[in-house]
């Protein structure tokens, strides 16, 4: 009777702790479709946003439903060590956080990425205060309907969404802003970011190389902007890693290195010892030209990096017309059309993964 | 014998070559490029018309008005200002009026104002602001009606194009165009179109040889035109509208008798879209009407316009901002005969992926 009250007490003190939610999902893994290889991967960018509110638990079921292979999510820090899905640092822009003004008082400006930033924090708040906030749709132009009534979810709950599909989803989930995480959130022992978000990766069981049996399991790409991230955790992990490469006039933000330099053949050469591949703006690997509004040259980025055996996947592709070069006329799925039949992309981000996956089933007929 | 089958192969090269031509295809809904590939090019212009051609429409369509001193052109609007550079000009400074236009005041330079002459040295431009401005002011002119269907008659036989022409505002025209021997605007139309052989009835060899369709608002004109040309017509029908002519509302115009009537008259009708499927204020869809069913059960074709990506304005959400989605909900779903796009390419990317055939099979019987 002792044993069963003292189990039940740390049932309940496991249940209890803060620092990342105490359910461990468990998920039947058998019998599940495997996840495709023989096409560019229709990477879900912040699940179906182009439909409903960003790194919502209903934007990526939806994107399951589409037929995305894998959905992304942008991982950062909560003030309690939470690791959550929220693409910026700040609740401005995609939360009612004007509408509480319990936080009020919140408000603060901090250097971020080398520049003021002013705003609601999200490392000024506990996961518990987030919780009261709602999202809405980022872009004006698109479905407003599910504004207000959303929340923000953790990574485990991203990652069960994942586990639960009836197919095999892989999860794309990026080390987002560690420079920042690390320096305003009070990790424990001495922790970083980058061990916290590896121990829950490592909870559920994501292991295993490119393409191995444990990873064509429980696919996943871990992304990110800070070279330095990705080195750390290739001694933690074996998992596939893509480094992420900003506009040209953006220096990372941990290395401070240049756009010229992470993307020279002798950086390439390098950085593939620890990624599999990269996923760059994908303006900078075809530039428009801002005056006429269409493509100029492709560099050649795309081949560099093949002939490192690094794949490349570009971001971020949307259906609205603003985002559509001349080029295409309009028609998104002749954006898809040349990124993946001429430019030979390995894998593309994008707002609209219903759209991409009619796509690929189309063309894939002929 | 090699000189024979070599003066053959000339006199056939020289031939417009018909044992080698593709018949027109009638079993997918037709791709009517509206104003020509307009998403690319200044609508109405030769370049947009040409681009339609080499996409694959099937029809090119135009808006054919009238000038100052009649020449029938392509042009949509009754005014200069939206799709020209008229406002570079000087020497018009002094044509703008007001007139009134089914009862409402219009302000503009009305191409009615001026000679054919005078409206070749304007040039067009794009319309939207979010398309492709870089062929604004440099070359292209307004086409007349003629020059229009010269492009369609030079489209290769392997390619054959039809025309699919409104006669525009025949109210207004008529009103203020003083007509050489007392021609109306419908008689000056037709004469055009029969110069070129257009006049044959739907469907027959001889039609899709030069496939034609005439289509109006304008109920009257069309009734005008019935006995003068076996050219099929199509009446053009939008919602929370009046007629020009006859002054009858949109309920009157799809009601069942009024279908009944028209049906004897055109072989089909070209709704607006939101008059199959209506959009709220959300910009969700709302139940779809009746409309092409009862069309259909007349043995009515069903034509809506316009397919355009967006413009300015959001496809209902919920298509997701994809154009293909839209074209199926339209032509799986509803099953309708062919649409007006301004992307004739995607339209003809749409049938090319899903091979559409149509469950419904040309001439239509009563159903």
């Amino acid at each position: 009777m002792w044993v069963g009250t003292f189990f039940i007490v740390f049932l309940a003190a496991v249940a209890g702790s803060s620092c990342g939610a105490a359910r461990l999902y468990r998920f039947p893994r058998s019998a599940r479709v495997a996840i495709q290889d023989w096409r560019p991967f229709n990477v879900a960018h912040r699940g179906s946003n182009g439909e409903i509110p960003e790194e919502t638990a209903l934007a990526y079921k939806r994107a399951i439903e589409e037929g995305a292979d894998f959905i992304e999510a942008d991982i950062t820090a909560t003030k309690d060590c939470v690791l959550i899905c929220f693409h910026d640092p700040i609740l401005d822009d995609v939360t009612d956080i004007a509408a509480h003004p319990e936080f009020r008082g919140r408000r603060a400006t901090y250097e971020f990425e080398g520049q003021n930033l002013t705003g609601f924090f999200v490392v000024d708040f506990t996961f518990e205060e987030l919780q009261r906030l709602r999202l809405r749709q980022r872009y004006s132009f698109r479905d407003p309907s599910f504004n207000g009534k959303l929340q923000i979810i953790t990574f485990e709950r991203f990652i069960s969404i994942a586990l639960e599909a009836s197919r095999t989803v892989g999860i794309y989930p990026e080390i987002k802003s560690p420079v920042f995480m690390n320096k305003h959130v009070q990790w424990p022992q001495g922790k970083r970011v980058e061990d916290s978000f590896m121990e829950i990766l490592q909870k559920y069981g994501y292991k295993g190389k490119y393409k191995s049996d444990d990873w064509n399991k429980q696919p996943i790409f871990i992304q990110s902007f800070a070279p330095t991230s990705l080195m750390y955790i290739s001694n933690i992990t074996d998992s596939p890693k893509i480094f992420l490469i900003d506009d040209a006039t953006v220096r990372t933000q941990d290395t401070n290195q240049s756009y010229a330099e992470i993307t020279s053949n002798r950086y390439l050469d390098f950085i593939s010892n620890y990624v599999v591949g990269i996923g760059p703006w994908k303006d900078t690997i075809v530039p428009p030209n801002i005056t006429t509004g269409y493509l100029m040259n492709a560099t050649h980025l795309v081949s560099r990096a093949h002939s490192r055996h690094l794949q490349v996947h570009p971001y971020t592709f949307r259906n609205e017309n603003q985002f559509l070069h001349f080029d295409f006329h309009e028609d998104p799925y002749e954006e898809f059309e040349y990124w993946i039949k001429t430019v030979k992309v390995d894998g593309l981000f994008t707002d609209f993964p219903g759209s991409l996956h009619r796509y690929q089933e189309w063309s894939s007929k002929e | 014998m090699f000189y024979v089958s070599l003066l053959l192969l000339l006199l056939l090269a020289g031939s417009d070559c018909r044992v080698f031509q593709f018949p027109f295809q009638t079993n997918e809904p037709y791709n009517i490029a509206h104003r020509g590939s307009s998403g690319e090019f200044p609508e109405e212009s030769v370049l947009a018309y040409k681009r339609a051609i080499e996409e694959g429409a099937d029809f090119i369509e135009a808006d054919i008005t009238a000038t100052k001193d009649g020449k029938l052109i392509c042009f949509h609007d009754l005014i200069l200002d939206s799709v020209t550079d008229v406002h570079d000009h000087p020497e018009f400074a002094s044509r703008k009026q007001t007139y009134v236009v089914d009862g409402v005041n219009v302000t503009g330079y009305f191409a009615v104002d001026f000679t054919l002459e005078e409206l070749k040295s304007l040039r067009l431009i794009q319309r939207y602001p979010n398309r492709d401005q870089s062929y604004n002011g440099s070359k292209l002119q307004i086409p007349t009606f003629e020059e229009f269907i010269a492009i369609a008659l030079a489209s290769p036989k392997s390619e054959r194009v039809g025309i699919y022409v409104e006669i525009k505002s025949p109210t207004f025209i008529n009103h203020h165009v003083k007509w050489s021997e007392g021609r109306k605007f419908e008689d000056v139309f037709l004469n055009i179109l029969k110069k070129y052989d257009y006049n044959a009835k739907y469907l027959t060899k001889e039609w899709l040889d030069k496939p034609v369709f005439i289509q109006s608002f304008d109920p009257s004109s069309l009734i005008y035109l019935h006995n003068k040309t076996s050219s099929p017509k199509i009446l053009l029908i939008a919602p929370d509208s009046i007629t020009s002519d006859t002054k009858q509302t949109y309920e009157e115009i799809i009601s069942d008798d009024y279908l009944d009537y028209i049906s004897k008259i055109v072989v089909g009708i070209g709704p607006a879209k939101e008059a199959i499927a209506p959009v709220d204020s959300n910009n969700k869809l709302l139940p779809m009407t009746d409309l092409v069913d009862k069309a259909h059960a007349r043995g009515l074709e069903v034509h809506p316009w316009t397919f355009n990506h967006e413009r300015n304005l959001l496809l209902p959400f919920d298509y997701h901002q994809d154009p293909y989605r839209e074209y199926d909900m339209f032509v799986n779903t509803l099953e309708v005969d062919g649409v007006f796009t301004d992307s004739p390419e995607s339209f003809e990317t749409y049938r090319r992926q899903w091979r559409i055939f149509s469950k419904r099979k040309r001439p239509y019987k009563n159903e």
